[in-house]
């Protein structure tokens, strides 16, 4: 197994900044800490601006 | 249909300067009436939004709740129609990404949404925490008194945006005039005129002389860092490019005028207020000094607390419905944020300032794709700031009775008297 597949990844919010780390999760939105990015539902938005989750980009922290 | 006493209070500049008139009258329409349609006198009537959830939900819906079609600002049916006879039928004096929609407002936000990232600000830290510990190395100087306001945080958010944009220090004092008088157009201390205003016409001509001087100085600037560009804000917006075409000269203009102006003055308002709040909080001053980790929560709660953004307009771009109301396509809705952050739905004891309090999910941003641009610089500068002051300050208390601005849009303090020692 590659250290690309086992690793964390951040994703941005490309309105407001916020950032989606997937080592985290977001428990307070009951999105479990280690939650990949592909799993959170595609009507999630973002918990700062409601940015739909198609306008997130993946960046590195 | 909102009582009429309360349709002039919520409009009524000298109501925000007072600060408890307006919370009153948004606390009842929260309570009774949370989604009612006001006429106040010399108006077109509007919706008002208060709750916390219904301003959510209208500025997530930014195909349907439009910014450019009317005025985003309350604005009296009489300048309305003056600024439409100028402007060649637009409601907007600017053209700023406030007054823009898709797919302009996305087009204009992406030129320097980058910029504004976080990770981008970082590199900017250093230099804002040298200039926040000037600011705080004056205030000692000072001897134990000062006005927290004009001396320090009118001054501190207007130098960093100025040096980010770059417009020199010897005009500083003309950019933090002409803010003031754009945003304290209703009060006498600030406006151009220093005196109460007349009419729609005397108003009109107030702020047109005001945003004229702004263009006149950004258009020098333009061409400027047209001809030799700097790292600086001013060369991103002279030289950007919206499709393979520079951008339009009034977008341009507006979007310098943006940063000159609100670039600071929220920051500065929410700087004041944060204070304020402290000093006239001993317990939480307390609480805040004995830990530093409760600065970020501090910091989130002068947001919160201050609001400085008292409203914006938006029109509804297709007929709908709300609460049951139906919303006829063009109606103006006035989406209240210092109403949505005392929303006792949302917020525990929302009338108590509380350093640590959490969560704090406070809409003084605004929320969707119009959220303000700057917030992270401006966290950031009030961070550093908090960072550099608390650890100084061993004793704060008012010195005398704080003033706000009479402004119903972009205010705050414009004076508070404090006494404090420092080391």
């Amino acid at each position: 197994m590659s250290d690309r597949k086992t690793a964390w990844r951040t994703w941005q919010c490309m309105t407001c900044g916020f950032i989606y780390d997937e080592a985290e999760g977001l428990p307070d939105e009951g999105i479990e800490p280690g939650t990949r990015w592909e799993d959170i539902p595609g009507d999630w938005i973002c918990p700062l601006c409601g940015t739909p989750k198609g306008d997130f980009e993946m960046i590195e922290i | 249909m909102i009582p009429q006493e309360i349709a002039q209070t919520i409009i009524d500049p000298k109501a925000y300067a007072d600060g408890a008139r307006v919370d009153d009258a948004f606390a009842r329409l929260r309570k009774d009436m949370p989604f009612a349609q006001a006429h106040p006198e010399g108006f077109d009537p509007f919706w008002v939004v208060t709750k916390h959830a219904d301003i959510l939900a209208v500025e997530r819906q930014n195909e349907l709740f439009h910014n450019g079609d009317r005025a985003t600002t309350l604005t009296p049916i009489e300048v309305d129609r003056k600024v439409r006879e100028m402007m060649g039928g637009s409601p907007h004096l600017v053209r700023s990404l406030v007054q823009m929609d898709n797919p302009d407002h996305f087009a204009y936000r992406k030129l320097t949404q980058s910029w504004f990232m976080p990770q981008n600000l970082k590199k900017l830290e250093a230099r804002i925490r040298e200039i926040a510990k000037g600011f705080i190395d004056r205030m000692a100087d000072m001897g134990g008194n000062c006005d927290f306001a004009r001396d320090v945080a009118f001054l501190y958010p207007l130098h960093v945006i100025m040096e980010v944009l770059g417009v020199p220090e010897s005009d500083e004092p003309r950019m933090l005039k002409l803010t003031q008088e754009l945003f304290g157009s209703a009060d006498p201390d600030l406006n151009r005129n220093r005196a109460e205003i007349a009419d729609a016409d005397a108003a009109l001509a107030q702020i047109g002389a005001t945003v004229g001087e702004f263009i006149e100085y950004f258009n020098a600037m333009t061409e400027d860092r047209r001809a030799c560009p700097r790292d600086d804000l001013a060369s991103v917006i002279a030289n950007g490019q919206i499709g393979d075409q520079p951008l339009g000269h009034l977008e341009a203009m507006s979007y310098y005028i943006i940063a000159a102006t609100a670039g600071h003055d929220t920051t500065s308002n929410t700087t004041a207020g944060g204070l304020w709040a402290l000093a006239e909080n001993p317990g939480e001053f307390a609480k805040l000094k004995s830990d530093a980790s409760l600065i970020p929560s501090y910091l989130e709660e002068s947001i919160r607390w201050v609001t400085p953004v008292k409203h914006f307009m938006r029109s509804a771009a297709a007929d709908t419905e709300m609460h049951g109301q139906k919303i006829a396509k063009g109606d103006w809705m006035m989406l209240s944020y210092p109403s949505g952050n005392r929303d006792e739905d949302v917020f525990e004891d929302p009338f108590a300032f509380r350093v640590d309090r959490s969560p704090n999910k406070h809409v003084a941003f605004g929320y969707g794709a119009h959220v303000c641009l700057g917030q992270h610089l401006g966290r950031m500068e009030m961070r550093i700031l908090w960072e550099e002051l608390l650890p100084r300050l061993e004793a704060l208390e008012l010195a005398g009775a704080p003033k706000r601005m009479e402004a119903n849009f972009v205010c705050g303090p414009k004076s508070v008297p404090i006494s404090y020692r420092m080391h």
